[in-house]
């Protein structure tokens, strides 16, 4: 179920998302970063949810390279959606996947030594709507919204 | 008010009296960070400086690494008996922060730069 799931968006055609950037390096991290913001900025978000999107974005590319070494952050915009305006970012990978999903969204937890495990829960926070798959040794799928705000 | 620039190193640090300013003008990408670190620890042990200000007006995202990163590094300058200001967090990145609950340990906060220099100068 997740393993297709994961397939499906690896192997998605790349013109369904503005932006895709694959991460198999360090510095992968700070273009996903980069190419989220001008995303956002485009799409007339807030300076704010602009900061929020972009550290998401950070965030997820970051575990994508840390925990399972490579995978893929899509990213598109919705214009047409029912509630409004939104931006939809994708982090999926074949990595090692997670055993307990409810663990790693706890704050603090983390398997890393020099880290604060609060990614996860961050991008939960920062972001409108948050959804995670994943299987172990099939890999880690993370779907995350956030909606225009009207002025 | 004497200062001394070094060229060709990640961040430029001036030295104002006793210690050191930081205006960090590039976006803190992974390997900047590092080098940031090392480049910090080498020119506090060089100049004995009582107090590093890092100025992060410039700085368009905090993310949790980067945070981490931070402490991790004014931990170390605290074992080297030097304190650590933080000034000039963006209110977005301030608002970000806040909502992910990043605690910045080991820095101090200051409002701006001005307040920076007056607790460096109590430290
Ligand atoms: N893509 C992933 N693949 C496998 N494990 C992951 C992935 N993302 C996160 N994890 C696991 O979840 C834990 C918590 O992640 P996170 O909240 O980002 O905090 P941190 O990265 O600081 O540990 C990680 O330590 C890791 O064990
Ligand atoms: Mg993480």
């Amino acid at each position: 179920m997740v393993g297709e799931k994961i397939e499906t968006l690896l192997e998605s055609p790349a013109h369904e998302f503005d932006v895709v950037v694959r991460i198999a390096r360090e510095e992968d991290i700070a273009v996903a970063r980069q190419m989220a913001k001008q995303l956002a900025q485009e799409t007339g978000f807030s300076l704010a949810d602009v900061t929020k999107i972009a550290t998401a974005v950070s965030e997820l590319a970051r575990n994508i390279y840390r925990y399972a070494k490579e995978g893929r952050i899509m990213i598109r915009k919705r214009l047409e959606d029912r509630d409004g305006p939104c931006i939809e970012v994708i982090a999926a990978d074949r990595g090692p996947g997670i055993s307990d999903v409810e663990l790693v969204l706890t704050r603090g937890y983390t398997t890393y030594e020099r880290s604060l495990g609060i990614g996860l829960s961050g991008v939960k926070r920062l972001m409108d709507s948050f959804e995670i798959y994943s299987e172990v040794g099939k890999g880690t799928v993370v779907i995350t919204e956030k909606r225009r705000r009207k002025f | 008010m004497k200062m001394m620039t070094y060229k060709d190193r990640v961040v430029p640090i001036l030295r104002v009296a006793d210690y050191l300013l930081v205006p960090i003008q590039i976006d803190l990408d992974d390997s900047t960070v590092g080098r940031l670190q090392k480049q910090l620890m080498e020119e506090i042990e060089r100049t004995r400086a009582r107090a590093v200000i890092l100025d992060v007006r410039m700085v368009e995202v905090i993310d949790s690494y980067i945070s981490y990163t931070l402490s991790e590094t004014a931990a170390m300058a605290r074992l080297m008996g030097c304190r650590t200001i933080l000034c000039g967090i963006q209110p977005p990145v301030a608002l970000t922060l806040a909502q992910m609950g990043v605690v910045l340990q080991e820095l101090v906060v200051a409002r701006d730069l001005e307040h920076a220099l007056v607790l460096a100068s109590l430290s």
